[in-house]
């Protein structure tokens, strides 16, 4: 691969980061907030795995004769820490979703500038 | 490597609370309250003692226990470990005591209150005590993200209530875009190190002057942990979450896991960063010293125009981050030391005023100062409690913080930086002042009432009005018993000797490093002590009086004119109760430090 395109991966970390963020600060709707910041997370993931990223390399799973231990793979401590962020991620996205459901339910609205908090 | 008795306590402090945690939680219907409330109190307990005696053990030579025996070789740590140290150990012992005392509290202060509270109380625990012990950096991000979920439900905990939610709602949006820098960061090193031990990575990274990744990996990583930590101008999410949250669940955002951001920041300052940085560590001191005294005046001024004693209170928590801050950004081992004191000292008093006004509102169902004028007089104990602890906040001898305000002070003289010490004492007084002065005006009925309304004659449902002896004591005794527990703290040479010594421990890298990645457990090399001057506490007195003099300002209905206040008022109009702006402030101050990282090198 050549040298420009082994840094478009991490282009695309930055513009994820940024346009989740954008998102999230223009968004008028619950929901589409809760994806906003599921789209700042997947900057994590596609940086995380591009660090892993190894050209003309196999998946890390050794199977001899035909892949002896050693051979050029990516690497797969990145893949466990994108698999343990996406848990993260499902975890928070869900616990988000489901307080969203419940001020709908109280308030009738989603949209973030009907449910300022009020100042003391 | 053979484990001793106490290297297992390391796992066994994470593990008693998740295990307690997910038993507690499919007994929700079976099991009576008290029960529910025996066990994560004695789980909580359990975890207290584990984690001092932890602590106590790491003063000899580090814990460090590696999780399935996977031991480094040739100074590579390919497995995952806890590594102790008295400043780790310490905090997750301050983390099990106040959530253990804030479990106390809760016994007879929700009327009614589901097992998963107490499944979430213990699960925050676990994810605290992780955070402190563990010495793998990917998996302090994992539990700092366990810490923000189980925060964000214990948030929203008054689930009837939509200002609950819009509160969780803004504090789960910030933090977890702030975990997802961290984990960037984290990312950035793990790409250039090939490590997630911070001992490696310090290693590696030492080998050449930090270039512009690092330093990319530093302010991501620094930036994720203030948000948590409440730096400006990442702490929007701060004050609404102590609003609404419940208030056992405020003691422990404010007495501990705000400060567990800034011990992050430090931890891996020292651990990764420090050997590589070099000359540029002098502009990352600039940045941390300007942005602690920022948020050390603005918090405490923003306290000051408080008139919801939670809000006060929390404003109060972003003050003191400030001052956390200056003295972490010493960089050395006598500012990690005031720090490490001011932090365990601040924990225990500001724990305490929250639980004063738990019981407030308990008893009145506001938390106005306006309505509450005078109404506090009929609470004479949570009254005397209340004053100790505000003039406590000011540094009034002999509670916990004068001993830290006394290493603190000394630490910046030492460095001829006392202006910055003559700043943070004037964020003290004014703070303070804040504090003392809805004591004033509620427990006293001193000084003119403040707008407000009358009190509200419906009964919220986070509290039980019943007026019991047992519902007096339970709530006064952990009220009583954390400021009296950092009196002994601050009387007892040992302990702030201790901590001295712990904290030269925490800022040598190279120590830390061979502990962790040595094949054999090496003791900690030897320090000397230092006493402490006594004449120094005078300088407590003059805060405590300052706070007082601000206190009766304020009671009195003093107010700056237009012009000078304008500016107060628009750094309060910025907190606009609404993620949208909180997350476009942060995306500024990400730019900002930036900025300067950039341009100072």
């Amino acid at each position: 691969m050549s040298g420009a395109l082994l840094y478009l991966p991490y282009a695309v970390a930055v513009w994820l980061f940024l346009a989740g963020a954008y998102g999230l600060v223009r968004s008028r709707h619950l929901v589409h907030s809760v994806l906003c910041l599921a789209v700042v997370q997947s900057s994590t993931y596609v940086l995380l795995l591009s660090i892993g990223f190894l050209a003309k390399a196999g998946a890390p799973i050794f199977n001899p004769p035909q892949v002896p231990p050693g051979s050029r793979s990516v690497d797969p401590v990145v893949q466990a820490l994108t698999l343990t962020d996406i848990v993260v991620g499902a975890t928070v996205t869900s616990l988000l979703l489901a307080m969203t459901i419940q001020i709908h339910r109280r308030k009738g609205t989603v949209d973030p500038h009907h449910l300022r908090l009020t100042r003391g | 490597m053979t484990y001793g008795f106490v290297h297992h306590l390391a796992p066994l402090a994470v593990a008693v609370p998740l295990i307690c945690a997910a038993a507690l939680m499919p007994l929700s219907r079976h099991l009576p309250r008290a029960a529910a409330d025996a066990i994560a109190t004695a789980a909580a307990l359990a975890v207290t003692a584990m984690c001092a005696a932890l602590t106590i053990a790491s003063t000899h030579a580090p814990i460090v226990y590696w999780m399935g025996g996977w031991v480094p070789r040739h100074a590579l740590a390919v497995g995952i470990g806890f590594v102790v140290d008295p400043i780790g150990g310490g905090l997750a012992t301050l983390a099990a005591l106040l959530v253990s005392s804030a479990l106390v509290f809760s016994w007879r202060y929700f009327d009614s209150v589901g097992t998963l509270f107490h499944t979430l109380m213990l699960a925050f625990l676990a994810a605290m005590c992780g955070f402190a012990l563990t010495g793998d950096l990917f998996n302090l991000f994992v539990w700092f993200e366990l810490m923000g979920v189980a925060a964000y439900a214990l948030t929203a905990q008054k689930i009837e209530e939509p200002e609950a939610i819009a509160g969780a709602i803004n504090f789960a949006i910030t933090n977890s875009a702030g975990a997802f820098c961290v984990l960037l960061g984290i990312g950035l090193l793990y790409g250039r190190t090939g490590a997630l031990n911070p001992a490696q990575i310090g290693t590696v990274l030492a080998q050449r002057p930090a270039d512009a990744l690092v330093i990319v990996a530093l302010l991501l990583i620094t930036c994720g942990f203030f948000v948590k930590g409440a730096v400006m101008p990442f702490h929007f999410w701060l004050d609404d979450a102590h609003a609404v949250a419940p208030t056992p669940v405020c003691v422990l955002f404010s007495g501990v896991m705000v400060q567990l951001g800034l011990y992050a920041v430090a931890r891996i300052y020292w651990t990764c960063f420090s050997p590589a940085l070099g000359t540029h560590a002098a502009a990352v001191q600039a940045l941390f010293i300007g942005v602690g005294i920022v948020t050390a005046l603005a918090g405490a001024s923003l306290a000051y125009s408080q008139s919801h004693l939670k809000r006060l209170l929390a404003f109060s928590t972003v003050s003191h981050s400030g001052m956390f801050v200056c003295a972490i950004a010493l960089f050395n081992a006598a500012g990690a030391a005031a720090a490490a004191l001011f932090i365990a000292a601040h924990g225990l008093i500001k724990s305490s005023l929250f639980m004063c006004a738990g019981i407030v509102l308990n008893r009145f169902k506001s938390m106005d100062e306006g309505a509450l004028h005078g109404r506090g007089r009929s609470l004479p104990v949570t009254r005397a409690v209340y004053f100790a602890g505000a003039l406590g906040l000011a540094g009034l001898p002999p509670l916990g913080i004068s001993a830290a305000k006394v290493l603190f002070d000394a630490s910046f003289e030492r460095q001829a930086m006392l202006w910055i010490a003559a700043v943070v004492a004037l964020a003290s007084a004014i703070d303070a002042g804040a504090v003392l002065r809805f004591g004033l005006r509620v427990f006293a009925g001193i000084g003119v009432r403040a707008p407000g309304g009358p009190l509200p004659q419906t009964q919220p449902t986070e509290t039980r009005s019943r007026n019991a002896l047992s519902e007096k004591l339970t709530m006064l005794a952990p009220a009583i018993a954390l400021p009296a527990i950092s009196i002994w703290l601050a009387l007892s040479g040992t302990f702030v000797h201790g901590v001295e010594r712990a904290a030269r421990l925490f800022t040598d890298q190279p120590a830390y490093a061979a502990a962790t990645l040595a094949h054999r457990v090496q003791p900690w090399p030897g320090t000397a002590g230092e006493a402490l001057d006594p004449s120094a506490y005078a300088i407590n007195l003059a805060v405590c009086a300052g706070a007082l003099l601000f206190a009766l300002a304020g009671a009195f209905g003093f107010r700056l004119p237009g012009p000078l206040r304008a500016p107060f008022m628009a750094i309060r109009r910025l907190h606009s109760g609404i993620y949208v702006d909180y997350i476009a402030y942060m995306m500024f101050g990400i730019g900002a430090y930036g900025v300067w990282l950039i341009l100072a090198r």
